[in-house]
This record gives C-alpha cells, sequence and structure tokens, in this order.
C-alpha cells in the first residue's frame, strides 16, 4: 500500500471510528468529542487529495472546515451547557423529547 | 525514509488515540485520547508539506477548542448514570454497521490501483503562498468565515443571555 | 300543410305546455279552454286527414317530421303514418279523448290542482298519439312508455295519500317489466331487418323472402310488453290498483286507450303475426284465459270501479284471441265498440261516485234509478252492449270474435269458443249485477248519501249522452270491412261454415241468460245473492281476493328481491365490500403510519445509525458496480 493510500485508509478509519462513537456513547460531551473526530477524519482526507495537486484550494477548504468547526463547538457547547442544568442529567436517553 | 517511517507512525498513533476514544470511560481522558488524535494529525499534515495546515491544527484545534471542551467537561462533572453505563443501547447495530463499513472500504482500497500520483515529497506549502491565494481568489470566502465568526460570537451571547434570564 | 297529420300530435302538447307551465296563474276556464279546446282541434284534424285518406283511395299518408338520429348508414327518423288502422285509432283516441276532457270540466271542478290534472291529460294524449300515428317501432316505443309515464301520473294524482302513490309507482314496474320484452323483441327485429319502420316491417315478412329471424320469437317477445300494458296474465295486476286515480282517467287511460296500445300493436304488425303460428296461439291462449278469469273475479267484487276494471281486462282478453286467431280486423272492431261503451260505463259511474259525495261501494247503494235518471239511462244502454244484446254495438264485435274464435282457420278452436262463450255468459251476468245493485232495488245508502244524491252537471251527463248514443249505432259500422284491405280477415274452416247463423242466435241467448240471471239472483231483495254467497264462502273468498295473486307475487318476487337486496347488496357488497375495503385501505394507512413513525423516536443516535447504515449501503453499493 502506498502513502496515498493508507492516508485514505486512515482517514476513512477515523471518520467511521468517530461515527461509530456518536452511535455508540452515552455521554454527550462525548459525543460532541466523536462529531470532532470525524471532522479531523475529514480534513485528513482533503489535505491528501490537495496535495497532489499544485493549486492552494485544498488549505483554504481546510482552513474554512477549522472555522466551522470552531463556530459549531462555540454554539454547541453553551447549548448542551444549558440543556444538562435543566434535566441534570448528561446521558443521551434523557433528550429523547421530539418522539412522535 | 524516516519521513515514511514517521509518517506512519503518526498515523497509527492517530487511530489508536481514535479507539480509545471509544471505549475509555471518562470523559476527561477521552478528552486527552481526541488531543492526541490531533497532534498526531498535526503531525501528518507536517510531514507532508503542508506546515501552514499542521499549525493551525495545533492553534484552533487544540488550542480552542479542545480547551473549550475541557472547560466543560470540567464544568458538567455531574455523576450520572453515563459514567457507569458508557455505551448505548444501539451498541450491536452500531458495531455491526461499523465492520460492515470497515469491510467494503477495505475492499475498495484494496481494489484500487496504486495511483500513485506526485508522491514524492512537494515543495512544502509556504505560508505566504497561502495568504495570498486565501486574500486574492479566495476573498469571498474569507468573508463568509468572518460572517460566520461573527454570527457565532452573537449565537453564544444569545444562548447565555437566555440561559441567564432563565435561571432568573 | 298538405296534410295536418303532425299538427293532430303537436296540438295536445302545446296544450300540455300551457297549461302546465302557466296553469296556475290562468284561471279555471282558461284552463278548460286549452284543455279542452286543442283536443277538439286534434279531432278535427284527425277528421280532415282520415277524409283526405278515403279521397286517396286508402292510400296511406306519411309525413317526417324530423330526423332523430343518424348512426352509422342508418337514420332514426320522427314519421306520421296515417292508413286506415291509425284513421281509426286516432279518430278513436282524439274523439273519445275530447269527450272526457269535457266530462272532467265538471268532474274535477272543485279540486285544487285543476290545471295540473288538464296538463297530464293533454300530455297522455300527446304520447297516445305518438304511438298510434307513429311508422316506425321506435317513435311508437316513445309514446308506449310515455303513456306509462302519463298513467302514473295520473294514477297517482292525490299523491297526498300513499296508497294512491303506490299504485302509481305499481303501474309503471309492472309496465316496464312487459317493456323489457317489447325491447328485446325491437333489437331482434332491428338486428334482423335493418329497420323499425312497421310498414317496412310487414312488407318483410309477407314478401318472397322470409327474414333471418324466428317470427315467432319475436311475436312472444312484442306480446310480453302488450301484456304488461294491455293488462294480460301475469302482469295484469296493476290495473285494478289503478282504479286510485280519478274517474275520466281510468275511462281514458284504463279503457278506451292506452291499454288498448298492446292489441293496437299486434294488429299493427299483422304481416308479423301472420308469419308467427306459435305467437299467435300464444296471444289467443293467454288473452281467453285473462277474460275467464278477470270474468270470474268481476263476479265478486264489490267496488263499482273494481267490476269495471276487471271487466276492462276481460274484454282486452276478448281482442287478443281475435288478434290470436287472425281476425285483427275484429279485434279492432271490438276495441273501436269496447271505448265507447266502456267509457260510458267508467264516467257513468264517475257520474254515481259524484252524485252520494265519494261513495264507490255497490252494497251500499240501490235505487238510483229515479233519483239520477239520465245517468241510469246511459249506464243501462252502455250495460246491455256490453253484455252483448243486439243491436247495440257490443253484439256486432263480440259475435265476430266468437264466431272466428271457433271457425278461424288460423288458430280457431270449439274449446277457445266454449270457454270465450262461458266468459261472455259471465260478462252479461256481472254487468247486470252491476245495474241491479247499483240502481235497482231498495236503496241501501248511507242517510247523508241520500240526501246528497243528486244528477250531475251538463258536461257530465251529455258526454254520457254522446256515448251511450255511439254505444248502441256504433256497432253499424262495419270496422273490419273498412280494415279489409290492411289486415284481412282469415278463412273459416269449411266444416263451420253453416254454423255462422246459428252462432248468432247462441250469442243473442248467452247475453239474454246473464241478463236474466242477473235479474234473478239479484232482484227483489237481492235475498238471493246473499244466499248464493253463503253457499259457496271458500269460492267467495278465492274470488273476491282477486285468486290472491298480489300476494302471491309478493311471496315469490318481491320479497325474495328485498332480502337479496338487504342481505347481498347491502349488508355484504355495500357495507362489508365496498366501505370496509375503503376503511380498510385507511385503517392500512393508518397502521403503517403508526409503525413508521416508531422511527422518530427523539433518539439522537438512532438517527446517526440510520445515517451510518445508509452510507455503508451507498459505498457497498458504489464497490460493487465501480
Amino acid at each position: 500500500m502506498d502513502k496515498v493510500q493508507m492516508l485514505l485508509a486512515t482517514s476513512a478509519a477515523l471518520f467511521a471510528l468517530g461515527l461509530l462513537g456518536v452511535i455508540v456513547r452515552r455521554n454527550v460531551l462525548v459525543m460532541l468529542m466523536c462529531m470532532e473526530l470525524m471532522l479531523n477524519g475529514v480534513n485528513l482526507s482533503i489535505v491528501t487529495f490537495a496535495q497532489q495537486t499544485a493549486s492552494a484550494v485544498g488549505a483554504v477548504l481546510v482552513l474554512l472546515v477549522f472555522v466551522v468547526a470552531t463556530a459549531e463547538i462555540a454554539i454547541a457547547i453553551p447549548i448542551v451547557l444549558l440543556l444538562v442544568r435543566r434535566k441534570n442529567v448528561l446521558d443521551l436517553d434523557a433528550y429523547a423529547d421530539l418522539k412522535g | 525514509m524516516i519521513e515514511t517511517v514517521l509518517l506512519w507512525v503518526f498515523a497509527a498513533t492517530a487511530l489508536a488515540a481514535a479507539a480509545l476514544m471509544l471505549v475509555i470511560r471518562h470523559p476527561m481522558r477521552v478528552a486527552l485520547a481526541l488531543t492526541a488524535t490531533m497532534l498526531s494529525l498535526a503531525g501528518v499534515y507536517a510531514l507532508l508539506g503542508v506546515h501552514v495546515i499542521a499549525v493551525f491544527q495545533i492553534l484552533i484545534y487544540v488550542g480552542a477548542v479542545m480547551v473549550f471542551m475541557v472547560y466543560a467537561i470540567m464544568l458538567l462533572d455531574v455523576r450520572d448514570r453515563a459514567l457507569v453505563r458508557s455505551f448505548s443501547p444501539l451498541i450491536v447495530p452500531g458495531v455491526a454497521a461499523g465492520s460492515v463499513f470497515v469491510a467494503v472500504f477495505a475492499y475498495a482500497v484494496w481494489k484500487t490501483p496504486a495511483a500513485s500520483a506526485a508522491v514524492g515529497s512537494p515543495s512544502p506549502f509556504s505560508l505566504q503562498r497561502f495568504s495570498v491565494a486565501f486574500l486574492n481568489d479566495y476573498w469571498l470566502h474569507f468573508e463568509l468565515v468572518s460572517v460566520l465568526l461573527v454570527a457565532a460570537v452573537v449565537a453564544a451571547l444569545a444562548v447565555l443571555e437566555a440561559g441567564r434570564r432563565r435561571r432568573g | 300543410m298538405s296534410h295536418p297529420l303532425t299538427l293532430i300530435v303537436v296540438l295536445p302538447l302545446l296544450g300540455f305546455l300551457a297549461n302546465g307551465l302557466a296553469g296556475n296563474r290562468l284561471g279555471k276556464s282558461a284552463v278548460s279552454a286549452i284543455g279542452c279546446g286543442l283536443p277538439i282541434l286534434a279531432f278535427l284534424a284527425a277528421v280532415k286527414c282520415f277524409l283526405l285518406l278515403r279521397a286517396g283511395g286508402n292510400a296511406a299518408l306519411l309525413d317526417t317530421a324530423y330526423t332523430w338520429a343518424t348512426i352509422g348508414g342508418s337514420s332514426f327518423e320522427v314519421s306520421f303514418y296515417f292508413d286506415s288502422l291509425s284513421a281509426v285509432m286516432t279518430l278513436i283516441v282524439t274523439g273519445v279523448g275530447s269527450l272526457i276532457h269535457v266530462y272532467s270540466i265538471g268532474y274535477m271542478k272543485e279540486d285544487s290542482s285543476y290545471a295540473r290534472y288538464f296538463a297530464y291529460l293533454n300530455l297522455f294524449l300527446f304520447f297516445m298519439l305518438l304511438l298510434v300515428l307513429g311508422r316506425s317501432l321506435l317513435v311508437l316505443f316513445v309514446g308506449w312508455e310515455g303513456v306509462g309515464l302519463a298513467s302514473y301520473l295520473l294514477i297517482g294524482f292525490w299523491f297526498e295519500d300513499a296508497d294512491k302513490a303506490r299504485a302509481g309507482k305499481k303501474a309503471f314496474i309492472t309496465n316496464r317489466v312487459g317493456d323489457a320484452g317489447f325491447l328485446l323483441g325491437m333489437f331482434l327485429l332491428y338486428q334482423a331487418l335493418g329497420t323499425l319502420d312497421a310498414d317496412r316491417i310487414n312488407a318483410a315478412f309477407t314478401g318472397p323472402t322470409l327474414p333471418a329471424v324466428s317470427a315467432s320469437l319475436v311475436g312472444i317477445l312484442l306480446f310480453i310488453g302488450a301484456t304488461g300494458k294491455s293488462a294480460q296474465i301475469p302482469l295484469h295486476v296493476w290495473l285494478p290498483d289503478a282504479m286510485a286515480g280519478p274517474t275520466p282517467v281510468s275511462a281514458l287511460i284504463h279503457a278506451a286507450t292506452m291499454v288498448t296500445a298492446g292489441v293496437y300493436l299486434v294488429a299493427r304488425l299483422s304481416g308479423l303475426y301472420i308469419h308467427a303460428p306459435e305467437a299467435s296461439a300464444l296471444i289467443a291462449a293467454v288473452g281467453v284465459a285473462t277474460a275467464f278469469f278477470a270474468a270470474t273475479i268481476a263476479v265478486a267484487q264489490t267496488d263499482i270501479k273494481k267490476v269495471l276494471a276487471y271487466s276492462t281486462i276481460s274484454q282486452l282478453g276478448f281482442m287478443f284471441v281475435a288478434a290470436g286467431v287472425g281476425a285483427y280486423g275484429v279485434a279492432v272492431f271490438h276495441l273501436y265498440t269496447h271505448a265507447f261503451f266502456k267509457a260510458c260505463l267508467f264516467l257513468g259511474a264517475g257520474s254515481v261516485i259524484h252524485a252520494l259525495g265519494g261513495e264507490q261501494d255497490i252494497r251500499r247503494m240501490g235505487g238510483l234509478a229515479r233519483r239520477i235518471p239520465v245517468t241510469f239511462a246511459t249506464f243501462a244502454v252502455a250495460t246491455a252492449a256490453i253484455a252483448g244484446i243486439p243491436p247495440l254495438a257490443g253484439f256486432f264485435s263480440k259475435d265476430e270474435i266468437l264466431w272466428y274464435a271457433l271457425a278461424s282457420s288460423r288458430g280457431g278452436s270449439p274449446l277457445l269458443f266454449a270457454i270465450a262463450a262461458a266468459t261472455a255468459l259471465l260478462t252479461a251476468f256481472y254487468m247486470f249485477r252491476l245495474l241491479w245493485l247499483t240502481f235497482f232495488g231498495r236503496s241501501r245508502m248511507s242517510a247523508e248519501a241520500e240526501r246528497h244524491a243528486h244528477e250531475s252537471p251538463l258536461s257530465m251527463t251529455g258526454v254520457l249522452v254522446v256515448l251511450a248514443a255511439l254505444s248502441a249505432v256504433g256497432g253499424f259500422l262495419s270496422i273490419p270491412h273498412f280494415l279489409g284491405s290492411l289486415l284481412p280477415l282469415p278463412e273459416v274452416k269449411p266444416e263451420f261454415e253453416h254454423v255462422e247463423t246459428p252462432l248468432i242466435a247462441v250469442s243473442i241467448a248467452i247475453a239474454f241468460a246473464g241478463l236474466a240471471a242477473a235479474a234473478f239472483v239479484y232482484g227483489g231483495d237481492g235475498a238471493r245473492g246473499e244466499r248464493l254467497r253463503e253457499r259457496f264462502p271458500a269460492l267467495h273468498r278465492v274470488l273476491s281476493g282477486k285468486y290472491f295473486v298480489d300476494e302471491a307475487y309478493d311471496r315469490l318476487v318481491a320479497r325474495p328481491l328485498y332480502w337479496v337486496s338487504d342481505r347481498v347488496f347491502l349488508r355484504l357488497g355495500d357495507r362489508t365490500l365496498l366501505d370496509g375495503s375503503l376503511h380498510g385501505l385507511a385503517a392500512l394507512g393508518r397502521r403503517t403510519a403508526a409503525g413508521l413513525s416508531r422511527v422518530q423516536n427523539g433518539n439522537l443516535q438512532l438517527y446517526a445509525l440510520l445515517v451510518f447504515v445508509g452510507i455503508v449501503a451507498a459505498l457497498a453499493w458504489s464497490a460493487r458496480h465501480g
């Protein structure tokens, strides 16, 4: 396996692990962290592909992903904070209010 | 030669730490595992020649995002069920789907011919080149992310305001 | 216009429109003027056409009003055909019809729906004229249905009474059953001949090559329609109930004109029936059976109109006997005389009812001869006519029928003659019974009726006198001779040739025997009649219960039909199948939705899992397909 294949496999594995973590873990904060892991996996694949061309598109895109991840986490954590303060529970099962 | 070995080492570390994230129970330790993953990835980026992104990875992700996560974990250290039973009921279908995914992906990767692109170490991607591109060709995206960040700040304030008003 | 043929038909239609749409706003005299004037004008137009017909040597007049439809290669026109047969019918319909319209002025004077009555009466006249003047069987059928409609409207004229409305419904539905046969016959004719014009049909059957359809089958099918309209067995049940309508309606529709449409149909298609011996035999058999059957019932009836209704059924049976043995001209002759005396009888009954203020039960009449003399005289003349006493009209036509029933080479037989003669005897008996119980003897009226009894106004008695006169002298006009070129009389069997004159004596003897028997049984104080009834209670019950035919129909036809409707169509078909499938579909949708909504249980991780599964599936698919 050459370098590119290995890196792509790693990025896919990271993404899969992140998604699996979202599904499998109960703790809300751990879920958020697994989402970050997914984003990281995607970043790796972008960089791998961008590296094969000579333009700056890849780097710019990665930076955009950074910014979006930051904005996202900046909002997500306060929301989680407020939710948890209401119910005093970090377990995701307690937040199934939108059922139906 | 050494670069290839280091590349493999960093990739393996990232994977191992990510796998650990799934099984570690305490959220604080999970955060540390994630930080380890991110640092390894920064190393990979550096070895690939995009130093700009490697630095940004550490600055933004580890320096801002993970710090914020750690703050949140420390604030919300609530003794609850999540610490006792850490896996949701969907673990079986989840793992099943995950293994299928791995199988499919491994098959796909193994099948594709080794499209060896510019494997040789390319010229490093300099900061100057990056900033010129970012502010010249992709200035629209630059502006948009600025707007996004402003929006995020406003939203965060609003959320906190709502929270403060509820708490009286 | 060279001949006012279409005008004859259109005039009553105008009367219907005028009185129907604006009748309530015009006064009673205007309604009477329009309602009676237009039929009288139609009668005058018919007379004119008749004179033209004679002048042209009995060549038929033809008038095409308009083309109804052109389908494929064939066109259907509304055309009117006036030959000698149509002439007789048209003159009867418009003549007797006009007289009855005039009578109605007096009879319906106090009714609140005066205009509606005359509108319906004119409508009936219009349809009847379509029937007798139509060239094509299709136009005839329109008239056929239309008179059924008018009959329904007029029988149920006082529809506030549920029984009367039900009688109208019964008439219409029974007619429709017969019409199914009529339609099938028409379809067969059209398929075989490509035309429905009566004269062309006759020509096709009397021509050199016979058409490729069984004349007997068509004949029987058309006769089924005739049994419905002319109240023969088994579809006779509507006529007695139809007496619920006003008496002039009974006279016009159920005595003189509509019920004779069946006889007219057979006579019109004589060319077909000559070549249909099985059908003719059936007609004769049904006719004589109905005649005898109805006569036996009439003997035991106590309502004056019901006696006359069964008498009508019986006389129609006679007409069909004549038609069945090939003597179509004789059948039309009896139709013609019957129109006069039966109309006179019905209108006379109406006069009696009017005089007594609504009483119809003959057990509560009696001794009226001196109180209402004109009615009595006309009623007596008409009764003698129907019994067959010479030289009144009924004698001539009935004698001809008996003669041909015995001696016709196309189906006459001694058995037929015997039953017909027995029926004639019964006819004389029950008619004179009616006369005796109504007009003679001690008065059995209620005190109120006694005080009320008075002679009817001139508009009513005048008509009675005219009709009685026609019943007396009408027989001298030899209709069979007039129709001879169109409807030739059948040959007589040689062994009976010498019996003709003795037979006349036999007919006269039968008539007087009936008179004598009735006078004997019901004369004096009527006690002998009572004793007769007590000696045969079971027979009396069967006869006065009309052989329980209605009850049989109800048990055999109506109730099973109702059961099928209720159990099979309503419960099984409508509720279980249709509603059930619709509700089932709705329930299916609801349950599917309930099942599917369990996916949305609010659990974020389940959603993420589903996304993951989707991604994996997409990847697997793209990996397989390159």
